[in-house]
């Protein structure tokens, strides 16, 4: 029996092995569509569209992370589109107002964390599936925003808000700053803290996680949270960056956010999912839509083949799995 | 869709069924041996045994589910060739589950019908269902409403609408595997009548049954399994509940495991009148390196009991103390606090996480301890891990292998760990050996033994009597959610630990 233990871990190397081919599969996927479209067109290794790019990939990213963090425990968070909407809107009225830029910002930065704590509260205390819970959310925000601004756009933002998005920081774009920002904390949080382990396991198994002491109530809380509040982030983003606030502004981007989740590895059954496959899932889906309008792709077309995506690079890593 | 069973084989003293040296093993694991069994046409025939001596896996040969291993089985003097469950309740085989199988969403109507729905070009002719539905139950004596939905009727409703079952199916044979278990007296007596008019009608019955006063009642014969063997068949008249519950029980000793004598050291827990769903008055305390066995029926409260002491559900009444200390109780991580662990009886979902690696589900009670500020030392972590699977002896390639790839055995090992881990001295195990194989339960024995000779109290929940019995230093037998009976080591036999669980 004792050979069965080998310190070596000569299977841990193996297993993470596996887990970075996967990425690395992504990976390589991304940079034969870069390098396919970089001979394709004059202009996508340009400058202005790179950042272009990298620009449009943060939003999604910040996204695509607080969803995985949804997804891993096995739920999902509709509702992230509408509250990227509302915020927006929320931002935007209170800097009209008069209120300080920090100030309004912090304000609906917290107004996501309670919608986000009231879905967990909403899933575990009264039983409503995620998925029912968050889909009211997204009507019930999605009209609240259109409701405070009678369907109108809020225009005339600070100079101050909007220049940030637009800024670069040592050359990169302040975007991305915030994606780093906000990747390696979550990243720490899933890979090295207890409460991230707790994460995986109520993914795996509230119940074994229960009877292993683990605070499953909390775990949800915690999740719900997260995602909610990175939507409200993306809302504030997305007004700096398009200088208005508007409610259907984040319209659709649920889907765009699971997507990416999926793509970066995510099972919708729960337990498997992480930072680097979220921001990979997100980069893949920008690089399509960015790809297709520079080579005047049908937008129409474009949507069809990230869908077609989603099939193939999910049914791969499924029968990878089967295999194994 | 009929399938026409095999022309009638003549005299008529030719059995409707008969099993002729019936064999199934598992692997290496022998659930029924050498079994030959006659079920007449117009009998009732009883069948006995204990948890765990064949009687299940016996039905579900008889009604397809499993394919036997060697032997044959007869349908009217002609041997059986189809074999799938859709065959033998075609043929004429119909089997009311301990589980019943319906659908709780549908109605009493569209249960009754499932799988064989009356049509027409496609579409269901939903009120001739009903009617006709409404008149088997009317037929019968059911006062069900066909229109209702099965979600709103009672437990023991629902029983007898899969028992209504047998009529639709015009079965020949219809098994019950304890159909009182959720009836009330009245509902009991309605199916015993049904039961008997069926008999009447020429059809056979096997009656599986743990309740003496019941079988005594119907069965005109009964044949006793014991360790996936059939032991004897006989006219009931020719003997009596106790001569049964003995020969259930008799056993060669020593059959499971010498416990190694271990020093009992000072009491772990104490545990007095504790009251709760399910479970009534029960007091009980547990020493260092002892084993307290906790026996009785499913259904008896033993397991709700225990659930109770590991925080699942809030006990009403009664005082748990731990260490002398009174300790209150009110969720798992009390217990937990407290010393305490559960190693449930379903690990796959309930004691681990599957899709996480054998380090992650040892460490997964004890982060706090190992981590800083939130933060996990994961070479602390891995350490530790190693640690306990090299003492454990789990067969794992390292700690960052699956856990859902290891094989039971193992997978309960990790569970053992993963308590160890955490400092626990009080280990509960909720029918530890169930699904295992041989040589698994050796292996889950000597880590008990281990957990013993560390000092821990153990307390074992098992409806298969064997094991408790040679195992336990103390013995307590539960029935109907009341604590019936209290017996050191091996004080008295299997068949008065088995009565008292009976009732008999």
């Amino acid at each position: 029996m004792s050979q069965v233990v080998t310190a070596s871990g000569l299977g841990d190397r193996i297993s993470s092995l596996r887990v970075s081919l996967r990425k690395l599969t992504l990976f390589l996927l991304l940079a034969i569509l870069w390098l396919a479209l970089t001979m394709a067109t004059e202009t996508f290794w340009g400058a202005s569209n790179i950042t272009n790019l990298f620009r449009q990939t943060a939003l999604m990213s910040i996204l695509a992370i607080g969803q995985t963090l949804v997804i891993i425990t096995a739920g999902i968070d509709l509702s992230v589109g509408a509250m990227v909407g509302l915020s927006s809107v929320l931002v935007s009225l209170m800097m009209k107002a008069g209120m300080p830029i920090p100030a309004a910002v912090l304000l609906t930065l917290s107004f996501g964390f309670l919608v986000g704590l009231y879905h967990g509260i909403a899933i575990r205390r009264f039983g409503i599936p995620p998925f029912i819970i968050t889909l009211a959310s997204l009507s019930i925000l999605t009209g609240l925003g259109l409701l405070i601004t009678d369907g109108a756009t809020i225009s005339g933002l600070p100079k101050e808000f909007t220049g940030f998005a637009r800024g670069a920081f040592l050359g990169v774009p302040n975007l991305f700053w915030v994606v780093v920002l906000v990747g390696i904390p979550i990243y720490v949080l899933l890979r090295h803290t207890r409460w991230g382990r707790y994460i995986f396991a109520v993914g795996s198994s509230p119940e074994a996680a229960r009877l292993s002491g683990v605070n499953v109530d909390r775990t949800f809380y915690l999740v719900y949270a997260l995602s909610s509040t990175l939507a409200a982030l993306v809302g504030v983003l997305t007004a700096s960056r398009i200088s208005i606030g508007l409610a259907t502004t984040g319209m659709g981007w649920e889907l765009q956010s699971i997507a990416a989740s999926v793509i970066g590895g995510a099972s919708l059954f729960g337990a498997v999912g992480g930072v680097i496959g979220s921001l990979l899932g997100a980069m893949s889906l920008t690089t399509i839509a960015n790809g297709a309008n520079l080579l005047n792709v049908n937008p129409y077309i474009q949507q069809m083949v990230t869908g077609f995506l989603i099939v193939f690079i999910v049914y791969f890593d499924q029968s990878r799995r089967r295999s194994q | 869709m009929r399938i026409t069973a095999p022309a009638s084989g003549g005299a008529s003293g030719t059995p409707l069924v008969r099993l002729a040296n019936i064999d199934k093993h598992f692997g290496g694991t022998y659930a029924l041996r050498n079994v030959s069994l006659a079920l007449k046409a117009g009998e009732i025939h009883a069948v006995v045994g204990e948890n765990g001596a064949g009687k299940s896996t016996l039905i579900k040969i008889m009604v397809g589910a499993y394919a036997r291993s060697a032997g044959e089985l007869f349908w009217k003097g002609l041997p059986l060739r189809v074999s799938g469950p859709r065959d033998m309740l075609a043929l004429g085989i119909y089997a009311v589950n301990q589980e019943m199988l319906l659908c709780p969403h549908l109605t009493v109507a569209e249960n009754l019908f499932l799988g064989c729905e009356a049509g027409r070009y496609g579409l269901l002719r939903a009120r001739d269902m009903e009617r006709q539905a409404q008149a088997i139950l009317d037929d019968l004596g059911f006062s069900i409403d066909s229109r209702n939905l099965l979600f709103d009727l009672s437990i023991g409703q629902r029983q007898l609408v899969a028992i209504a079952r047998a009529a639709i199916y015009q079965s020949e044979l219809v098994i019950f595997d304890e159909p009182t278990a959720y009836l009330s007296r009245s509902e009991a007596d309605l199916l015993f009548t049904l039961i008997r008019r069926f008999r009447k009608e020429g059809r056979a019955i096997v009656y599986i049954s743990h309740r003496m006063e019941e079988i005594f009642e119907l069965a005109d014969r009964v044949s006793v399994l014991r360790d996936g063997q059939l032991l004897s068949t006989r006219p009931i008249q020719e003997t009596t509940p106790n001569a049964l519950i003995a020969e259930m029980a008799a056993r060669p000793i020593g059959d499971i495991h010498h416990k190694e004598s271990v020093a009992i050291g000072e009491t772990l827990l104490e545990i007095e009148g504790l009251s709760g769903p399910g479970f009534d008055n029960i007091s009980m305390t547990v020493k260092g390196g002892e084993i307290v066995g906790l026996f009785g029926l499913v259904g008896s409260g033993r397991s709700e009991f225990v659930r109770s002491v590991f925080g699942r559900t809030s006990a009403s009444a009664g005082t748990i103390r731990r260490g002398g200390k009174s300790v209150r109780i009110r969720r798992e991580s009390d217990a937990i606090e407290a010393g305490m662990a559960l190693i449930p009886e379903s690990r796959r979902y309930e004691g681990l996480c599957l899709q996480l690696d054998v380090g992650s589900n040892i460490s997964l009670a004890n982060l706090p301890a190992l981590s800083r500020f939130g933060v996990i030392d994961t070479v602390e972590e891995q350490r530790r891990a190693r640690q306990w699977m090299s003492r454990l002896k789990v067969a794992a390639n390292s700690e960052a292998m699956t856990v859902g790839r290891l094989s039971g055995g193992n997978q309960q090992k990790v569970v053992i760990a993963k308590w160890l881990e955490h400092g626990a001295d009080i280990f509960i195990f909720d029918e530890p050996t169930v699904g295992v194989d041989v040589a698994a339960k050796a292996e889950i024995y000597k880590t008990i033994a281990q957990l013993l000779q560390k000092g821990a109290g153990v307390i074992i929940i098992s409806s298969y009597l064997p094991e408790v019995y040679d195992l336990a230093d103390s013995l307590h037998v539960f029935r109907e959610g009341r604590q019936v009976a209290q017996f050191a080591h091996k004080q008295v036999g299997h068949d008065v630990i088995l009565a008292k669980a009976i009732g008999a």
